[in-house]
């Protein structure tokens, strides 16, 4: 199924999670083998992956960089309040349709013409019957294209729980067969199973019956040694002493109680601010000046002020 | 390794993880997909397709780890290393003694269907070598064949002890160390030490298989009997269960009510979002889109009683208040004793719950119950920020001390108010016994409900949310 593509050929599993592992490092994700072994699993097994984490530990991103791992095309639905199957699954082209109800209309004599009686003229219009209604007038949404792709894609359900209960219930024939309903064609099946991705901020509880049918990821913030990985991948220009000292210092910030912690994609942003400024180390000034690029609330970066100190000395000890 | 898996499934259970029986033959088929080589591998697939929330990920780390730890045996290499050195000079003799008397023993074992025991010879053979790996299987073996993984109560612990040392043949290890006392003491004594010794290793295998399966059980036990028992009955000792009892609840009603819910009301056309959505139709109009009415959240005004009639219910009630606050983002609320006074503010400056409790019940508990009182300063206070789409709970018995209960305040809330909903801590039996003022307040309430224990409180709550509008 995978012609081409070293990664996911290999026979047994440890080897098979090495080699994701190695190719997500390749294109700059840096996971643990937690993460590979769900990407495993899901290809595998063919199941969806819930994956669940708190904002900005990269959970979009292991979609794009699947996609990218597997040389598959990335289908990315966004969910929102009031999202409905119009605008996630399918559409008929009315405009499409009207202007060939014009055409027919004049075309309409012609085709009458010799026909017998009224019984007659609707059999011959029932020959057209599927005119309005096949694929030519179909207007592919992104979960509808997923599964039309002819190779496979990646399928990305971004923010899930943004969307309405209902949506969640429509998501549940897509996810456990690979095939979705259109009334007016009938059942529309895949024709390469994707990979689907769908992520979820815990704004709200995800439904029994749906995380049922998934492989259940939570990625949590990463560890010191998994974040400085990170920041060398994604930032290789920070220098290696004040990477360490940055990471420690976030990590200490996590340690607090706050609105919001700052994730990883911060903490990137931060190093990115630090190489801006032509930083060489870590100080209390220069934490102070930079904190709302860590810090999203204003109560936040109020509430750290008075530790900065203490904090900034710790990770510079830590970093040592 | 189904057996095992099914029993590693039962004690997720047991530990709070919902697994499904689809989850279940997932689990298997990712076994087989992963092998059971890698043991972090095994841990993180089995957790991906089993444990499906960030609690339950925490729950099914411990339990993979007490499941799957084989570490009984591996405790003592020096000593099994020493024993095998001592047994040496005189091993020549004791082979000689089991090997005199194969017969009978042989032949009696490999009759019997089950099979997968060891003969007692072997289980000689496995104590005097010292052979612990050999060990760990055959007592694996045995478990199985006690059904262990069935063990309930700690009371069956010696039971199930006695019944794996005998699947393991007790019995023909008690004759060979009977038959050597006479010939080699020291050699049957050595035998009965490890005898003593493999006793204790079986007992604490089925401790630890005990553990596994009912870690939970009792404490579920519990939280079902306290959700169901009058919360005046509660022990001050199972304060710490209640508390997450209480903090469970408002999270699933959370997660029930945590979105706004809109109701379409089919008949009544909107049409600017009618126009909007078929301007590509030329205006023609393809989709019609229905006027909505949006659900609203509830804006709640909660009382509470914390006079001394109550003493007992009023912790709760407070607890699930400070809960209820944590739930709903519109919530004021109020306790009252003798004066009445407004507890929102500290609810939300208090993190931590006990704390907060203490200080309103110092505040304004303790004293005699004065229901006009209350209502006085509540019409002072509130009375002003009531609208039609406010809720007022109150939480009391209506025991006002033979004071005037002032239902004229109360008519006047409920005038004002969508709904008032009066929550009694006692039976209906007891309303107007006495100095309770229920029959003289309740007409002025929409609702007016026993609300004794967890469950009835949940139920209201529920109720609540869902018909709020």
């Amino acid at each position: 199924m995978n012609k081409g593509n070293p990664a996911l050929n290999e026979k047994d599993a440890p080897s098979a999670i090495s080699a994701i592992q190695q190719g997500f490092e390749r294109s700059g994700y840096i996971c643990n083998s937690q993460i590979a072994t769900s990407i495993f699993l899901a290809e595998r097994l063919q199941k969806p992956l819930l994956v669940e984490g708190p904002p900005g530990v990269g959970k979009t991103e292991l979609a794009k960089a699947t996609a990218e791992l597997l040389g598959k095309p990335l289908i990315r639905l966004q969910c929102y309040e009031g999202l409905d199957e119009a605008k996630a699954l399918y559409e008929w082209k009315y405009g499409k349709q009207l202007l060939y109800t014009q055409v027919l209309k004049e075309k309409l004599g012609d085709l009458m013409q010799g026909a017998k009686g009224l019984k007659e003229s609707i059999t011959r219009l029932h020959e057209f019957d599927d005119t309005f209604f096949n694929e030519e007038f179909l207007e592919p949404r992104p979960l509808l294209k997923a599964l039309w792709q002819p190779g496979g894609a990646v399928l990305l359900i971004d923010e899930l729980d943004k969307s309405d209960d209902e949506f969640e219930a429509f998501l549940l024939e897509l996810l456990s067969d690979y095939q979705i309903s259109i009334p007016e064609l009938g059942t529309i099946k895949a024709r390469t199973t994707p990979i689907v991705f769908l992520t979820s901020n815990n704004t709200r509880e995800i439904g029994d019956a749906l995380k049922r049918r998934c492989l259940h990821l939570y990625i949590p913030f990463p560890d010191t040694a998994l974040e400085q990985r990170i920041i060398s991948a994604r930032v290789p220009e920070v220098e290696e002493r004040l990477r360490n000292q940055l990471v420690a210092f976030v990590q200490g910030l996590r340690g607090l109680d706050l609105k919001k912690l700052p994730a990883v994609s911060e903490t990137i942003d931060w190093a990115r601010t630090l190489v801006l400024l032509h930083a060489r180390e870590l100080d209390a000034e220069l934490v102070r000046s930079t904190l709302n690029v860590l810090l999203k609330f204003q109560d936040d970066i109020e509430n750290v002020d008075s530790e900065i100190n203490a904090l900034t000395t710790k990770a510079l000890q830590a970093a040592q | 390794m189904t057996e095992v898996l099914g029993d590693f499934i039962r004690a997720l259970r047991a530990a709070d993880i919902r697994v499904s029986t689809s989850e279940s033959i997932d689990a298997g088929n990712v076994v087989d997909l992963v092998g059971l080589g890698e043991r972090e591998i095994l841990r993180h697939a089995l957790s991906q397709v089993l444990a499906k929330s960030e609690d339950e990920k925490q729950a099914f780390r411990e339990t993979f780890d007490r499941f799957f730890a084989f570490d009984q045996f591996k405790a003592k290499p020096e000593n099994a290393a020493a024993e095998r050195e001592e047994s040496e000079p005189g091993s020549g003799e004791s082979q000689n003694g089991s090997g005199g008397m194969p017969g009978p023993g042989g032949g009696g074992t490999e009759g019997q269907p089950s099979g997968g025991a060891p003969a007692p010879e072997d289980l000689i053979a496995m104590l005097e070598s010292g052979d612990q790996a050999a060990l760990q299987m055959a007592l694996a073996e045995a478990a199985r064949q006690a059904q262990l993984n069935r063990i309930r109560l700690f009371t069956q612990r010696g039971m199930y002890t006695r019944r794996m040392m005998e699947i393991m043949g007790l019995d023909g290890l008690n004759d060979e160390i009977e038959r050597r006392e006479r010939a080699d003491p020291a050699g049957a004594q050595r035998l009965a030490d490890a005898r003593d010794a493999l006793r204790e290793q079986v007992r604490d295998y089925v401790e630890k298989q005990l553990e596994i399966f009912t870690a939970n059980a009792g404490r579920q036990l519990r939280e079902e009997v306290l959700s169901q028992v009058r919360l005046g009955n509660i022990d001050r000792s199972d304060m710490k269960i209640m508390r997450t009892l209480v903090a469970k609840m408002a999270k699933r009603l959370v997660a029930l009510h945590s979105r706004r819910k809109k109701v379409e009301k089919r008949g009544q056309l909107d049409m600017r979002r009618t126009i909007r959505a078929n301007v590509e139709f030329d205006g023609l109009f393809f989709h019609t889109v229905w006027k909505q009415q949006k659900i609203d959240r509830p804006k709640v005004m909660a009382i509470c009683d914390v006079s001394g009639s109550v003493a007992q219910v009023a912790r709760f009630l407070l607890m699930f208040l400070y809960s209820l606050q944590e739930v709903l983002p519109r919530v004021r609320s109020f306790a009252f004793s003798g004066q009445l006074g407004e507890t929102t503010e500290l609810f939300e400056r208090e993190r931590k719950i006990d704390e907060a409790l203490t200080k309103v019940l110092r505040d304004f508990g303790g004293g005699s119950t004065d229901y006009g009182q209350a209502f006085v300063d509540f019409e002072r206070l509130a009375l002003d920020d009531i609208d039609h789409r406010t809720t007022v709970l109150i939480l009391g018995d209506a025991r006002s001390n033979y004071g005037n209960p002032r239902g004229d305040i109360l008519k006047k809330i409920h005038a004002r108010a969508r709904r008032v909903i009066w929550l009694n801590p006692e039976p209906k039996s007891l309303w107007n016994s006495g100095d309770s003022e229920m029959k003289r307040l309740a007409p002025y309430c929409d609702t007016a409900k026993t609300c004794a224990s967890l469950k009835d409180l949940e139920r209201v709550i529920s109720e609540l949310l869902r018909h709020a509008a």
